[in-house]
C-alpha cells in the first residue's frame, strides 16, 4: 500500500520543482512579456485571496485560482499542506536530512495546535477592518519573500565566489569551471547580483521555521500556519478520509507515532481529519494494511479544540489592533522616501492588497524595489518601495506589474507606464557638482530617459571655491516631465549621497491617509 | 607634458604605432622608424550607401578592405555602441545591420574570433535586445554556421583588469575589460550621434564602453579620460555608423524627431581622423569645438590636422 504515498512524494517534488522553476523565470528573459503566470503559487493561496479581497474591499479577479484549491480542499480534505505546499515539502526535506536522527524530547503540548486557529481568526478581523497582516505568517508568501530577498542573492553570491575563484587559477582550472559556469549562468544563477534591504532578518525567521523542527514534526503546519488552519476548517469535511478497517487493526500504534501532524490521537482509529494532511504515511506504514482514504465514512473525527473564548478573544484582538495602527503618524506624514513601484493602488489599498512575497522584487530589473522596513509603518513592513540609490526603475519594464499575485500593482501598457510618475526629482544644488563650481558633470540629464529630457541644463556662470568665474552645465528639473523614475539619483556619480534625489512628491497615485 | 628633445616623443611614437600591437613592439626597438612616421598622412573614407551594410562595406573598402586592419588568425574584439535601451529607429545606439557588416568583413578576413560587447547604462539585457545588435548578430552567426567565431556576450565584472595608464592625462588607472586588453585588433564600432556633455559622440568617445567603475566619475574631465582610454588601448579601425543621426537630445535620445537621416559611414585606421571628418560632414564642427577631440588632438592620439587627413569618398 506504499503507491500512493510514493505519489505524494512525486507530487511534493513535481510542484517543488515547478514552484522554483517559476521562481527562477520571474525575471526579464529578452522579452517585455513574461510568457506565463509565474506568479501562480500565490494565486492558488486561499488565505491570500481571502485576506486580500477582505482588507482591500475588492474582488479580485487575478485570484480565482484560489478558488479550485478551496473548491478542493472541501470535497478532498487538507492534502494542500501534504501534496502541494512548496514550504511543507521544504520542511519535510529538512525533517529527512537534517532532523533525521533528532530524538525530539520535551514534546509541544497538543493544545498548541490551536494557535494556528486563533492567528487566523485574528488575521481575518483585522482584514475585515482593512489591516492586513497575513503576509506575516503566509506560507507561500513567507517562501517566497525568502528566496527573493535572502536565500537566492546568498547562494548567488556563494556560487560567484567559488566560481570567480576557479576563474583566477592558472592552468587547466578555468577551462572545467567556465563551461559549468557558462551554464549555471544561463540556467540559474542571477544576471546580477542582486542586494536586498532586510535580506538577513528574513533568512533568520525562515531558519526559525525550519529549526522548530527539532521540537516537533511539521511544528509550523500543525502550530501555527494560518493558511494550515483556513484549511483544515474547510477540509474537516471532505469524502476523502482516513478510516480503519477495524476488524484486522491490532492497536500496535505506529501510524499513531508516524503521523507527521500527530492527527490521529488516542485511539487509532480516531483521527483529527482537520489535521490530517492526507501524507499517506499512515497507510505505507501499517502492517496489517487496515488502513484507507476512502469517501466512506470513519468514525468521528476528533474534535477541535477550540473555545468559544479563545475564538472570540482573537477576533477581538484582531478587531481592536487595527486603530492603533492607523493612529501611526506615517499616516498623516508618509516618509518621503515612501516611493512606490509604477502601478500602485493608493497607499491604503496598495497595503490591503500587498501580499508582501517580494515577485516585484524579484523581477525588477535594475534591483531598485527593496522590501521597506518601516517607512510606511509597521503595517507596511516587507511592502515594496523603490530605492534609487540602490536601483532605478527602468523607463520601459512593467514586469512588476505583470508578477503581482492580487493587483496591488496595476498591469500598466507600455505608454501608461512611460506616464506614470512615481515622484519627482531634485537637484541638491550645494552638493551637485556644476552648481558648486567644482566640475562640469551632467550624467544625469544624459540618463534621463523622458523622450523630452525632463533634466535639462543650462549654461550658467558660477563662482568657484577659488573666487573666480567659470562656465558650468548646470542640470534642472522639470516636474511635467519628470516620472521619478530615479536612474539620474542611481547614476549621480557622487559617492555618497547623490546630489540628484528622488521623492514621493507628486506621485501619480493619491497617497491614502489613515483608514480609509 | 615631456620636455622638448626627447627622442621618444609619445606624439610619434602613437603616430607610428597606429593601433597595432605587434607595430608597436617591433617601433619601440627602432626609435628611428618613428621619426620617419611624423608628417604623414592618414586617409579617412566617407562612404554613402542605401542601406547601413552597404555603407560599412564601402567604407571599409575604400581604405583597401578589411585585409589592412585585420590579420588571419586575430582575436578581434567589434565595439559597437550599445549603451541604451532604445530601439534602432531612435539611433541612440549603433545600426545591428551595420554591426554585423563589420563583423562578416573582420571573419572575412580571417579574423580567428570576433567578440561584440559594450558596457550598456540601461539594463544590458534590455539594451542588447531592443538595439536589435543581439539578435541580428547571433541570426548572422547561426545562418552562417560561424557562432563558436562570432559571439556577442554581455560585459562581466569579474573581468576588469586594473590597468595603468602610462603619462595619463586624468586617470593613472583604471579598470578595463580583459577581452579588450587582450585582442590582438579592435573595432571600433560608434554610431555618431549628439550628446549633451561631450558635444557629439563618435569614436573616441565609444570607447569608455571597455571602462568598468563608476565611469560618472570621468565626466568630471571627460575629454582628458577620453583621451586617456584612447591611447591606452589603440584601435585598428574605426568605422563610424552615420546613417541615422540622433541630432539633439543625446546621447540617449528616444524621439523619432531628434533623428535626421544621412546615409554616410566613416572609417579610418586613425580614430581621431575618422572623428574630425565625421564631426565637420555631419554636424559642421571643427576639431576645436569638440573638446575630446581637441585634447586627444593635444596628447598626439591621432591625426587631426585636416591638412594630413586624405578623405577617400564614395
Amino acid at each position: 500500500m506504499k503507491t500512493t504515498r510514493t505519489l505524494r512524494r512525486a507530487s511534493q517534488w513535481v510542484v517543488f520543482l515547478l514552484f522554483v522553476f517559476l521562481f527562477l523565470n520571474t525575471e526579464y528573459k529578452d522579452n517585455d512579456v513574461l510568457p506565463y503566470a509565474v506568479n501562480l503559487f500565490l494565486r492558488l493561496d486561499p488565505l491570500m485571496a481571502g485576506a486580500a479581497t477582505l482588507a482591500g474591499r475588492a474582488l479580485i479577479g487575478l485570484v480565482w485560482p484560489a478558488l479550485i484549491v478551496a473548491l478542493l480542499t472541501v470535497v478532498l480534505g487538507r492534502f494542500f499542506c501534504g501534496w502541494v505546499c512548496p514550504l511543507g515539502a521544504v520542511i519535510d526535506a529538512a525533517d529527512a536530512t537534517v532532523f533525521r536522527k533528532v530524538r525530539r524530547k520535551g514534546a509541544v503540548p497538543v493544545s498548541w495546535r490551536r494557535y494556528k486557529y486563533l492567528l487566523l481568526f485574528f488575521l481575518a478581523a483585522s482584514s475585515l477592518f482593512t489591516l492586513q497582516w497575513v503576509f506575516l505568517f503566509d506560507p507561500i508568501s513567507i517562501l517566497i519573500r525568502t528566496l527573493t530577498v535572502s536565500v537566492f542573492p546568498a547562494m548567488n553570491l556563494v556560487l560567484h565566489q567559488i566560481f570567480d575563484g576557479f576563474y583566477r587559477m592558472p592552468g587547466p582550472i578555468p577551462g572545467i569551471s567556465e563551461p559549468a559556469y557558462g551554464f549555471l549562468k544561463s540556467h540559474f544563477l542571477a544576471f546580477e547580483q542582486p542586494v536586498f534591504r532586510t535580506s538577513a532578518i528574513v533568512g533568520l525567521l525562515f531558519l526559525g521555521i525550519l529549526a522548530a523542527e527539532k521540537y516537533q514534526r511539521r511544528f509550523w503546519c500543525r502550530n501555527l500556519c494560518p493558511l494550515g488552519g483556513l484549511l483544515a476548517l474547510m477540509g474537516r469535511f471532505g469524502l476523502f478520509r482516513r478510516r480503519i478497517t477495524e476488524a484486522g487493526c491490532t492497536r500496535c500504534g505506529l501510524c499513531e507515532s508516524e503521523c507527521r501532524m500527530g492527527a490521529i490521537g488516542g485511539d487509532v482509529a480516531v483521527t483529527d481529519h482537520g489535521e490530517c494532511i492526507e501524507c499517506m504515511d499512515c497507510q505505507a506504514v501499517c502492517p496489517e494494511e487496515v488502513i484507507h482514504f476512502s469517501g466512506k465514512e470513519g468514525r468521528r473525527p476528533a474534535a477541535v479544540d477550540l473555545t468559544r473564548r479563545g475564538v472570540l478573544a482573537a477576533a477581538a484582538l484582531g478587531a481592536v489592533t487595527v486603530p492603533f495602527f492607523r493612529v501611526e503618524a506615517h499616516g498623516k506624514a508618509p516618509d518621503p522616501l515612501m516611493i512606490r513601484p509604477p502601478g500602485a493602488l493608493p497607499e491604503g489599498e496598495f497595503l490591503a492588497r500587498c501580499t508582501r512575497c517580494g515577485e516585484c522584487m524579484r523581477v525588477c530589473i535594475a534591483n531598485g524595489l527593496q522590501p521597506t522596513w518601516f517607512e510606511a509603518g509597521i503595517e507596511g513592513m516587507w511592502s515594496p518601495i523603490l530605492v534609487s540609490r540602490i536601483g532605478y526603475c527602468e523607463y520601459n519594464c512593467t514586469l512588476c506589474g505583470q508578477v503581482c499575485p492580487t493587483g496591488a500593482i496595476r498591469r500598466l501598457p507600455l505608454p501608461e507606464k512611460r506616464k506614470t510618475r512615481l515622484g519627482l526629482a531634485y537637484v541638491d544644488r550645494s552638493r551637485c557638482l556644476p552648481w558648486v563650481g567644482q566640475s562640469d558633470c551632467i550624467v544625469c540629464e544624459e540618463h534621463c530617459p523622458t523622450w523630452s529630457k525632463a533634466i535639462v541644463f543650462r549654461e550658467e556662470r558660477t563662482r568657484t571655491a577659488r573666487g573666480g568665474w567659470r562656465t558650468f552645465k548646470k542640470p534642472y528639473i522639470d516636474e511635467e516631465l519628470c516620472v521619478g523614475c530615479g536612474i539620474c539619483e542611481t547614476k549621480c556619480p557622487l559617492a555618497d549621497r547623490a546630489a540628484v534625489l528622488v521623492t514621493s512628491r507628486g506621485e501619480t497615485r493619491s497617497t491614502g491617509v489613515l483608514a480609509r | 607634458m615631456i620636455p622638448g628633445g626627447c627622442p621618444f616623443s609619445r606624439r610619434r611614437f602613437l603616430q607610428a604605432a597606429g593601433g597595432a600591437a605587434g607595430a608597436l613592439a617591433a617601433s619601440a626597438l627602432f626609435p628611428s622608424a618613428l621619426r620617419a612616421a611624423a608628417g604623414k598622412t592618414v586617409d579617412v573614407a566617407a562612404a554613402s550607401a542605401a542601406s547601413p551594410a552597404e555603407r560599412a562595406r564601402k567604407a571599409v573598402a575604400l581604405l583597401g578592405g578589411m585585409e589592412s586592419f585585420v590579420s588571419r588568425g586575430d582575436v578581434v574584439v567589434l565595439k559597437p555602441n550599445i549603451g541604451w535601451d532604445r530601439t534602432p529607429e531612435q539611433a541612440a545606439n549603433t545600426d545591428p545591420e551595420f554591426v554585423v557588416a563589420v563583423a562578416e568583413m573582420c571573419l572575412a578576413a580571417g579574423a580567428r574570433s570576433v567578440s561584440v560587447f559594450d558596457r550598456t547604462c540601461n539594463d544590458p539585457r534590455r539594451c542588447y535586445v531592443n538595439s536589435g545588435i543581439k539578435d541580428a548578430v547571433e541570426r548572422f552567426a547561426r545562418k552562417n554556421r560561424v557562432g563558436d567565431a562570432l559571439r556577442i556576450y554581455h560585459v562581466e565584472d569579474r573581468k576588469f583588469v586594473r590597468a595603468s595608464i602610462p603619462d595619463a592625462l586624468a586617470i593613472r588607472e583604471w579598470d578595463l575589460y580583459r577581452d579588450a586588453l587582450e585582442a590582438d585588433k579592435i573595432v571600433n564600432v560608434p554610431i555618431a550621434k549628439h550628446h549633451s556633455l561631450a558635444g557629439i559622440t563618435l569614436g573616441l568617445k565609444n570607447m569608455m564602453g571597455i571602462m568598468g567603475g563608476n565611469r560618472g566619475q570621468i565626466h568630471f574631465r571627460l575629454s582628458e579620460c577620453l583621451a586617456d582610454v584612447n591611447r591606452r588601448v589603440p584601435v585598428a579601425l574605426t568605422v563610424i555608423d552615420a546613417g541615422r543621426v540622433l541630432v539633439r537630445n543625446g546621447p540617449s535620445g528616444g524621439n523619432l524627431a531628434d533623428v535626421k537621416s544621412f546615409g554616410k559611414a566613416f572609417a579610418s585606421r586613425d580614430v581621431v581622423a575618422a572623428d574630425v571628418v565625421a564631426a565637420e560632414k555631419i554636424f559642421r564642427l571643427a576639431p576645436r569645438d569638440v573638446g575630446h577631440i581637441g585634447k586627444a588632438m593635444e596628447s598626439g592620439l591621432g591625426i587631426a590636422s585636416r591638412a594630413q587627413i586624405r578623405l577617400v569618398e564614395g
